[in-house]
């Protein structure tokens, strides 16, 4: 049993406490979900029971953690891990090892456990998880959701009594969170005590017995039966994300886009490493369009947003804009493309700076204009890696908009955001195609998708297999796809 | 790009090190630049024995091109010579470790040589460092794909030409996010490897076997009379 009594924390670089007080006990065998917006202490609460604080991260704190009856923070790291077993968010930092078998055995080498015995470990690991395919493989060459897989089975390889699982869903499609939830049932079904942090509800709302919502440190307790019952609008106030897919409403989209076609792909066929990945792709957008980008990972819908941005070498066919022909150099200097990982691409000291960076007269009403536009007047000394992950993305928005640029990718801009934060997204890509842009939004969210997007394209196999226009006639397909 | 070696070829990660430690000794003893390029080329056989092949070969031409260049230098004259000259030495003193420290990374494994260390009763404040590092090496190159295509979207070259023209930006355009990724992926990893259990102290087991085998012996032999030649030529 897991028990936090009175217990306060406050990181060492923050103003105010991150975890107020709490009371919180969890029984053996016990299924429970922590939710709550970005910053409310879900990820500090997965941290506390992991001993990952105070050994990894300090902070001043006051109260009782303890785990079968033992202080918590007497017990070493290493002593901990034989007990309790973590998966992370990203499934790229997340593997030591080069190939999969390896990697699965990590945790039980670091035990010690004799050789013989590690094999047949490793092999009804895989047996267990349905991964045996992946035997033998590199890590590198594996989708994210494949990386992810590995990384709870080398979790599962040390048969803890206790998991954790912090935002596991975040860099996943549908398909792999499919997996990830029928992972969690099959802990279940060994007795295993669970804990999840997760914005992401509606595929744990089966499986959880208790939810624990937290707002400002402090902890609400509810049966997954009372969350059900809450109004859209309380929900949405508690700034929590979908509890079912099937339910939601999709807004209907005012389309303001021109009349004309302003981009072309004129039967566009993309290669990577001498391989076809996405053959004869021919459409056309308009601006003011917001266009959905979905299909499973590692289908080409990367190499799909890079070569609209010219920054994709292997292709055949054209890409017109404006009725004239397109070379990747003037693909480039056209578009601009908001990357999964934003830190990538901000540079400079401050939001100031960044928006100046390489422009050689900046054109000081536009950037203030921008600044105002998208909110970001406030935080215009700050630095760039202060801001939130959604302040960031507004922040490499802004920087397209001075530099003029006509055609904007988003790769993912939601992974891993709560409500508000997808809310608040959705409403300023809208905004900026409202003043006559091409958007493209790259993503696995279905939520954000209805929320956000006027029509999607569907890439599987190579091909482009679907352009819709997000309305009632098109749902059938989409909830099909998503295998709603 | 790591592989799979078959268990003939395959060597101890503790027999690694010790060649490398040889591999430096010859280095600072090797009585002219001929010796130094012998070096290199006995080196470039290791990594192909180690199946390194591409990036073995491409070294060995690299350095090959150093090596003449210096040459050719040495015939001139003049004062911007001489300090070319001792910056050059310098590289050429260098080089070997350097590729022998690549071949080495790219053919050992994270697991194996975490137990080896373990069998060589190093500290963990030693090896858990040094595992971290490895692992966050190849991540460097992802990284620095993403860095340029994001320079490429600002109109800033990350090409030669680019740097020249503008070489504050570039640097600049690079260092930034290259260092916030490090940082990030370094604690993400060590968070990764101490909840599983790194810091254990009982004697570290490991799927794949490890041990000395006869190879071992036969090329650390190589190694040490390689040694022995170069002081005795260097010194003598």
């Amino acid at each position: 049993m897991i028990s936090i009594q009175n217990f306060s924390f406050q990181y060492h670089h923050t103003q105010s406490n991150c975890l107020n007080n709490i009371h919180l006990n969890i029984q053996d065998g016990e299924c429970v979900l922590l939710c709550g917006r970005s910053g409310c202490g879900k990820t500090t609460i997965i941290r506390l029971i992991n001993g990952l604080i105070p050994q990894f991260y300090q902070g001043k704190m006051n109260g009782k953690v303890q785990i079968d009856g033992k202080d918590i923070f007497q017990i070493p790291m290493y002593e901990l891990s034989k007990k309790i077993g973590s998966v992370f968010q990203n499934p790229r930092t997340q593997f030591f090892n080069i190939d999969v078998d390896s990697e699965i055995a990590f945790g039980i080498e670091n035990q010690g456990m004799p050789e013989n015995q590690i094999q047949q470990r490793v092999q009804s690991t895989m047996t267990d998880l349905h991964i045996e395919d992946l035997s033998g493989l590199k890590l590198h060459d594996l989708s994210g959701g494949e990386k992810q897989k590995i990384a709870f089975a080398s979790t599962y390889a040390m048969d803890n009594d206790i998991y954790l699982l912090d935002e596991p869903s975040s860099h996943l499609d549908h398909q792999a969170t499919k997996s990830l939830h029928d992972y969690i049932q099959i802990l279940k079904n060994k007795k295993k005590t669970i804990v999840i942090a997760e914005h992401r509800l509606y595929y744990l709302i089966d499986l959880v017995d208790k939810i624990v919502y937290m707002d400002h440190g402090k902890i609400q307790i509810y049966t997954p039966q009372e969350l059900m019952n809450l109004s859209i609008q309380q929900r949405e106030k508690m700034g929590l994300r979908t509890l079912s897919l099937q339910d939601l409403t999709w807004t209907q989209k005012t389309k303001k886009s021109s009349d004309y076609a302003t981009l072309v792909f004129d039967r566009l066929s993309l290669f990577y490493q001498q391989k076809c990945v996405l053959q004869d792709i021919s459409l056309q957008a308009r601006r003011g369009e917001v266009i959905g980008v979905i299909g499973a990972n590692g289908v080409g819908k990367s190499t799909f947003s890079r070569s609209i941005c010219g920054l994709h070498k292997k292709k055949t066919g054209d890409i017109l804009w404006e009725g004239q022909k397109k070379n990747d150099k003037e693909c480039m200097r056209l578009s601009y493309m908001v990357m999964q990982d934003v830190n990538y691409q901000l540079f400079a000291d401050s939001v100031y700076e960044e928006c100046c960076l390489g422009i050689k007269d900046p054109h000081q009403q536009i950037i203030e204009e921008t600044l105002d536009i998208l909110d970001l007047q406030e935080y215009r000394d700050c630095h760039p890696n202060t801001l939130s992950g959604g302040q960031k993305q507004r922040v490499a928005v802004a920087v397209s908009m001075i530099c003029q640029k006509d055609l904007l990718v988003f790769d993912e801009p939601t992974s891993g955001l709560d409500y508000d934060s997808m809310q608040q997204v959705s409403d300023f890509i809208q905004k900026v195609a409202q003043m006559g842009k091409v958007v493209f939004v790259v993503t696995h969210d279905y939520e954000f998708l209805c929320q956000c997007c006027y029509r999607v394209l569907h890439f599987d196999k190579g091909r482009l297999c679907h352009d819709l226009i997000m309305n009632e006639d098109s749902k059938p397909l989409l909830n099909h796809l998503f295998q709603i | 790009m790591k592989i799979d070696l078959k268990q003939r070829d395959k060597l101890d990660p503790r027999t690694k090190v010790f060649l490398l430690f040889l591999c430096i000794i010859a280095a600072i003893f090797a009585p002219s630049l001929k010796y130094e390029l012998i070096l290199v080329c006995i080196i470039c056989i290791f990594g192909i024995y180690q199946h390194v092949i591409r990036y073995a070969i491409l070294s060995l031409l690299a350095y090959i091109v150093i090596y003449i260049f210096t040459i050719l230098l040495m015939k001139w004259e003049g004062g911007f010579q001489v300090s070319l000259i001792s910056f050059l030495g310098l590289i050429h003193q260098v080089y070997p470790c350097g590729m022998m420290s690549g071949i080495i990374i790219s053919s050992t494994h994270v697991g194996e040589f975490l137990t080896a260390m373990n069998q060589l009763h190093m500290s963990q404040k030693i090896i858990i460092p040094v595992a971290v590092m490895l692992r966050y090496l190849p991540t460097i190159k992802e990284d620095l794909g993403h860095i340029k295509d994001a320079m490429h979207l600002r109109d800033v070259s990350p090409s030669l030409l680019g740097f020249m023209k503008n070489p504050l930006m570039t640097i600049e355009c690079i260092y930034v996010p290259l260092m916030m990724r490090a940082s990030q992926t370094a604690d993400e990893l060590t968070i990764a490897s101490i909840t599983r259990g790194i810091e254990n102290p009982v004697s570290r087991t490991s799927l794949i076997h490890i041990g000395f085998h006869i190879q071992d012996v036969i090329i650390a032999i190589v190694f040490i009379i390689i040694n022995f030649v170069f002081i005795g030529k260097g010194v003598f």
